[in-house]
């Protein structure tokens, strides 16, 4: 059953942007127009405030929390350009990096699948994108993709590093796909792939008829094929999808909804997506057997209510039952 | 970019205007501002005293269109005569007594007029062009109809007078220049194909009679020589649609402006110089205004002034005049002669001073705009580019509470300060290096303090911090690290008694300052470059990576200030809009004139929260809220301090929900689940009634299919000949293949893991070629290992070539199942083959199994082998559960499913898992000493071979291979467990397996 195992109180003293557990569930981070990041323990059930940090000279909008193999590191963007990336170091954060070279609002980060090392995208108003990485000795290193979007950029999305990729099925097996995917103001969904150092522009998915507010790319479970989601002030969030060997994409139009979508975020097997938008209401979509997409749940979380509609969530296993009754 | 401040000396916002259009008149005393409903006439000259309101008049005009454009006679004789195009219609007015009297009405175009140009030879002629494609030259004393018309094919949108030559003017139409000589009939003298797109602006150069510039919305801007239309001179990518380009009147420079849309970051109109080469530079931008520079026109100057006016019209609706003082000209390549001796300092600053007393003044007598008045005050001081130290101490904010400043010596280029607060007491001295504040910071130092030594070097940190913020950017820092320094020795208070908050139930966690304290707002959201920030998200779900849903959103009782009826805005930009017309409504004086001399000011200091309201509350009551709101005096309160309740009252929760349930892969099944390949059946069972457990009857079902198949019963023989084995069977791989598809439609990786691992087979440990280049029959190897999904063992050459060996006992067999009636049509298929085809099958092979036959018929011993081994190989492969062609995929739902048992935190589990990858591990990379197995001599990589998986080392001592800590001689290779060695080398010097080496000695000389 869903249930709410934790309701958390922030204390912030403005509009919260982001909520992020991190990797183990454990600690919450939520960041806010009040320029604060909060840190909370939530792993007892209970809420402990850990730390507030406090760095960003504007509203804070994303943050993204880094793989545990690398300690305990959170990155955070904001409306004052910058990004900053904190540590714990012996049970007290710190500002671990501040990159500050976007010329506008820096609206989304997100750490990279760990097998390819502390690195982190970041997309701007400024219609750049930066991929930040450390050698670990302290050292950062930036490469810049210059008007990425036209006007701005809006979000960024890691591609898991086991997705199938058909440039590196051959041969090189070992190599973890070096991918993530963009969406901005020009309406377009790019992806971008790692050519001798450089970034390049992969695919350009062309289908929202307004900025694209979010994108996420599905975790692989070791499917042969990757799967997109991308929302958008168009009101409508589309279902990308690739067999993994050709650079076909075909998209599908998850559903319209009556308000502005603003976050798309998928489960960790990638069969459930979670779409939140204007309307302050959170559904969760799940895929059948046959491919169709439903509507599994409504989170209103104004009344902290869940309408979970647990026939339809339990039904795809009955008819696996069913027809695997030979 | 220059290290130079231009300075603006007026600056007057006229709200209501919504004027499009600006002209200058050619002695630099007025300005017309020209909107849809109002003409306004500001008088420059005495701009600098006052602002009681004199400066501006303003004349209602009756007309639904917007004025294009607007232009004075550039002739000293006729200076109050200007023009405007309105629609269709041209009107010249004169301007007295800060009124225009119409002179004349010019009509003839057919659609909207896009420009207008005064000859700058005739007095009475203007050129005007529309989108009706044609171009009319008028003569003002016969306004009836034009005196010459010029048509072309595509619409015109800019016209131009040549400056230097009479008789010459330049049209653009789209990316297309047509140069025209009125004398010469109405075709043009010449066709430029400048630009991709759209020419914005054109602009003669004033001292050359051939060369011009054009920017276009392609982004370029270009320097052209008329007689030479096929290439431009020079040119340059501003990187965003230029709207305007047009000569400096001194040295070689041009000034532009970027269009709107597309503009990013506060800084549109930007100073550039021409170099001899004809490249452009960036020499400076013009800083302050907040939206797009609408119009820019130069301001003539009277005799003998060294500076030149820039006067400009931006969106933002405010009027400014820039000075370009000597030095910048010199940038731009203009030699002022005697201009080697210009103090920066000195005038400008008399004169800068004065408009900020007159602000001062201004925001006390207006009480109605206090709010905005302290805003601005708290910004002049702020930014105010105090170039001299002297500058920066006189101007400096004394008042700053528990700051008091001892001395201040701009000689010695010191300050001392006393700060006392928190109960404590600090005495700093700050030296200010010569080259402050171009980037340079000063330096501080502690005299004496009450502090504790941790608390000084973070105070000495955090003003460091600040200061080289401000002066990365040629600002003076000194007031506000004398604000940092207030604000620890308050948050020192603080710390000493907590404040409770109700929502904390423990003490309040560590604040963790980053950079500095609580300094002003450098970002102030709803400015026009929020247009390009999307709106900020109030609500959202994310999935944690172990099964929780966090989310988080607007109370329920709240609701957007909009209604539900429209759609979320898209830009940050239109909240700014929004909560800015219910503020303007209520406000006494909408005409506000500002003289100011600073940079941006930041709005008022709004939140997303204004875009909400409690539910059931009237709209009039938020207005008189948001009003009160405003004009609170936000730059002194600080965090915790005072704490806006409406802002709270938007602050949801954050909810976590856990939705293992919906997710597929269970956290308790991970636990429970058993993986035991000696009894692959049992650990079925046991699955089955673990997954019996909670409940999951979709998983009991494929557990106990699962079972079944696994039963010993069905275990393959280990030799080929003795019958087709169980994974060939539809019961089998197909069945297997089939569930696994099941569960990865579903998204079960757990299952799908699970399956794969039981059903695993391992490699026995013999020579299998995995790289290509190991084996000679490496075509063939490729061939079976990478045979499709639904490979029948038995149409291919390898088993026809068993067959044809053992025909004779698999026809027996097969009879049986003939005799037995029983078997499935599958089965009688491969009997047919078996029995009837078999043989010619193989002789009709095309591809090696030629060579095979050819092999049989030579009977060598080499081949039998080989053939044998072969068959071997392919049997092994068929008795497999999974298809070995897609070990790979298997491989993928492993190590998914190990990353999120990792999640878990079930490390043993996840170890179990990745122990049945059989993607080998990669490669490492770096300087390794080449090991040979001892016991079959191959080479290899790691501590155990990979063929016989024998450990690397055999100990010369105790002939145990060795699994731990290893030391061997680099000269003769023999070696073993450290502590065997280390004991043998206590007492000997040469090599334990006697080889005659002396190993201590050569070591020693080697390393």
């Amino acid at each position: 059953m869903v249930s709410v195992i934790s309701s958390v109180d922030t204390g912030h003293e403005d509009m919260i942007h982001d909520a992020q557990l991190d990797y183990y569930g454990t600690k919450l981070a939520t960041c806010s127009s009040d320029r604060s990041i909060k840190l909370f323990d939530v792993s007892s059930g209970q809420q402990v405030p850990i730390a507030d940090l406090r760095g960003h000279e504007g509203p804070v909008w994303q943050l993204c929390w880094a793989h545990p193999m690398y300690g305990s590191v959170l990155a955070s963007c904001g409306y004052d350009r910058k990004v900053i990336i904190w540590k714990e170091t012996n049970g007290s954060w710190d500002k671990l990096y501040e990159y500050s070279n976007h010329d506008s609002s820096v609206n989304s980060v997100c750490f990279a699948p760990h097998e390819l090392g502390l690195v982190l995208a970041c997309g701007s108003s400024d219609g750049s994108i930066s991929v930040i990485s450390t050698t670990g000795d302290g050292n950062w290193d930036a490469k810049k993709i210059n008007n990425a979007h036209t006007i701005g950029c809006n979000a960024v999305s890691w591609a898991p590093s086991t997705s199938p990729n058909a440039l590196f099925d051959q041969g090189a097996r070992q190599q973890p796909a070096k991918r993530f995917v963009s969406g901005g103001c020009d309406n377009l969904v790019k992806i971008w792939r790692e050519e001798d150092g450089q970034w390049v522009e992969d695919q350009k998915l062309e289908g929202h008829s307004d900025w694209v507010r979010d994108v996420a790319w599905a975790p692989s479970i070791g499917l042969p094929r990757n799967v997109i989601a991308t929302c958008s002030q168009d009101c409508r969030v589309i279902i990308w999808t690739n067999d993994g060997t050709s650079n076909h994409w075909t998209s599908r139009v998850l559903n319209k909804f009556s308000d502005v979508v603003w976050h798309v975020s998928w489960s960790v097997t990638g069969n459930i997506l979670a779409v939140s938008g204007g309307d302050n209401k959170v559904t969760l979509w799940k895929e059948s057997v046959e491919g169709q997409w439903t509507c599994i749940s409504d989170v209103n979380k104004g009344q902290g209510q869940i309408t979970d509609q647990r026939s339809s969530s339990v039904e795809p296993n009955y008819n696996t039952r069913r027809r695997l009754d030979l | 970019m220059a290290l130079q401040w231009s300075s603006e000396t007026f600056v007057a916002e006229l709200k209501d205007l919504q004027a499009n259009a600006m002209a200058v008149d050619c002695l630099g005393t007025q300005a017309v501002l020209a909107g849809k409903k109002t003409l306004a006439y500001v008088n420059l000259e005495n701009s600098e005293e006052g602002d009681d309101g004199s400066n501006v008049t303003r004349v209602a005009r009756q007309s639904k269109w917007d004025v294009n454009c607007i232009q004075f006679n550039p002739h000293a004789s006729h200076a109050p005569l200007y023009v405007t195009a309105c629609n269709t219609r041209l009107d010249v007015c004169q301007l007295s007594d800060r009124n225009g009297n119409p002179v004349c009405t010019l009509k003839a175009h057919s659609r909207i007029i896009c420009d207008v140009d005064w000859s700058p030879f005739d007095v009475n002629v203007v050129a005007s062009c529309s989108v009706d494609s044609f171009t009319y030259l008028w003569d003002i004393r016969e306004p009836k109809k034009p005196v010459h018309s010029f048509q072309t094919v595509a619409g015109a949108y800019q016209v131009k007078w040549n400056k230097v030559t009479n008789n010459l003017f330049a049209t653009t139409h789209e990316g297309d220049i047509r140069i025209w000589d009125p004398r010469k009939g109405n075709s043009p003298q010449q066709y430029i194909a400048a630009h991709l797109s759209k020419i914005h602006g054109l602009d003669w150069s004033p001292d050359n009679q051939n060369q011009f510039v054009t920017a276009s919305q392609d982004g370029y801007v270009k320097l052209w020589d008329y007689t030479n239309p096929k290439k431009c001179f020079g040119s340059t990518d501003s990187g965003a649609p230029v709207r305007r380009a047009r000569y400096t009147p001194f040295g070689a420079g041009l000034v532009t402006v970027v269009v709107p849309q597309l503009k990013r970051g506060e800084n549109s109109l930007y100073l550039w110089k021409i170099t001899k080469q004809s490249d452009m530079s960036p020499v400076h931008t013009f800083v302050g205004h907040k939206d797009v520079v609408l119009e820019f026109q130069w301001r003539k100057q009277p005799e003998g002034s060294r500076d030149q006016q820039l006067v400009t019209w931006s969106r933002d609706q405010s009027l400014r005049i820039w000075r370009i003082d000597p030095n910048l000209q010199r940038l731009c390549g203009h030699d002022g002669g005697d201009s080697g001796e210009v103090d920066l300092t000195g005038t400008s600053y008399n004169s800068s001073e004065s408009t900020l007393k007159d602000l001062r003044d201004l925001s006390l007598s207006e009480p109605t705009m206090e709010d905005e008045m302290e805003i601005s005050v708290a910004t002049v001081t702020m930014a105010q580019q105090a170039r001299s130290l002297q500058q920066e101490f006189s101007q400096l904010n004394t008042d700053i509470p528990n700051i008091t400043l001892d001395q201040m010596d701009p000689v010695s280029r010191t300050c001392r300060v006393t700060g006392v607060g928190g109960g404590q007491k600090v005495i700093m001295e700050c030296l200010f290096p010569e080259a402050y504040p171009n980037n340079v910071s000063p330096s501080f130092q502690i005299l004496t303090t009450t502090l504790d030594a941790a608390m000084q070097s973070r105070l000495l940190k955090v003003l460091s911090d600040t200061s080289v913020k401000f002066v990365r950017r040629n600002n003076n820092c000194l007031e506000m690290c004398l604000r940092q320094l207030m604000s620890i020795l308050d948050s020192m208070d603080d710390r000493r008694s907590p404040e409770s908050e109700a929502s904390f139930t423990r003490a309040p966690p560590p604040i963790v300052q980053a950079t500095a304290f609580n300094i002003l707002p450098m970002y102030s959201l709803g400015n026009f470059q929020d247009s390009s920030v999307p709106f900020p998200r109030t609500s959202g779900a994310r999935f944690s990576s172990n099964g929780f849903l966090v989310a988080f959103g607007v109370p329920a009782e709240m609701k957007k200030v909009s209604g539900g009826a429209e759609i979320t805005p898209k830009a940050l930009s239109e909240l700014a809009a929004f909560t800015q017309t219910s503020w303007n409504n209520t406000r006494t004086n909408p005409f506000s004139l500002v003289f100011s001399r600073s940079p941006p000011t930041p709005s008022s200091d709004m939140s997303i929260s204004d875009f909400f309201e409690k539910k059931g509350r009237q709209r009039s009551s938020r207005h008189s809220h948001s009003h009160s709101l405003s004009r609170r005096p936000k730059r002194q309160e600080r965090y915790g301090e005072k704490l806006s309740s409406k802002k709270q009252l938007s602050v949801g929760k954050v909810k976590i929900y856990d939705v293992e349930v919906l997710v597929g892969v269970n956290k308790y099944l991970a636990q429970h689940y058993k993986m035991d390949l000696d009894d692959v059946e049992g650990t079925c069972r046991h699955n089955q009634s673990a997954a019996a457990a909670i409940g999951r009857k979709d998983l009991v079902q494929t557990w106990s299919i699962a079972a079944t198949m696994a039963s010993r019963k069905v275990l393959p023989s280990p030799v080929p000949q003795m019958e087709m084995p169980w994974a060939m069977t539809p019961c089998g791989r197909p069945l297997l293949k089939y569930i696994l598809d099941q569960h990865g439609a579903q998204f079960d990786v757990q299952t799908l893991a699970m399956l794969c691992c039981l059903f695993w087979t391992p490699d026995p440990p013999r020579p299998r070629a995995r790289s290509q280049a190991q084996v000679p029959r490496s075509g063939s190897k490729v061939s079976l290992e990478f045979t499709p999904p639904n490979y029948n063992p038995y149409h291919t050459v390898s088993s026809v070539t068993g067959l044809l060996k053992g025909l004779r006992t698999r026809h027996m067999r097969m009879s049986t199942f003939e005799g037995g009636g029983s078997q499935s049509a599958y089965e009688a298929e491969m009997y047919d083959e078996g029995h009837d085809s078999a043989v010619a099958k193989s002789k009709r092979s095309m591809s090696w199994s030629d060579t095979f036959d050819t092999a049989d018929d030579g009977r060598s011993s080499n081949g039998l082998e080989s053939q044998e081994e072969l068959e071997k190989l392919q049997h092994e492969d068929n008795c497999k559960m999974l298809d070995p062609a897609v070990w790979e995929q298997y491989d993928r739902y492993k190590l998914a499913y190990a990353k999120i048992l990792y999640n878990w935190r079930l490390f043993n589990q996840r170890a179990l898992v990745l122990k049945f990858i059989s993607t080998p591990v990669p490669q490492h990379k770096g300087v390794e000493f080449a090991v040979c197995c001892h016991k079959c001599g191959k080479e290899m990589r790691g501590p155990q071979c990979s063929w016989c998986k024998y450990p690397a080392l055999q100990c010369s001592i105790c002939h145990i291979g060795v699994r731990g800590l290893a030391n061997f001689c680099l000269v003769c290779g023999h070696g073993g467990h450290t502590v065997h060695i280390l004991e043998w080398f206590k007492s000997h010097s040469v090599c334990p397996t006697g080889c005659g080496c002396n190993c201590l000695k050569e070591n020693l000389f080697g390393g």
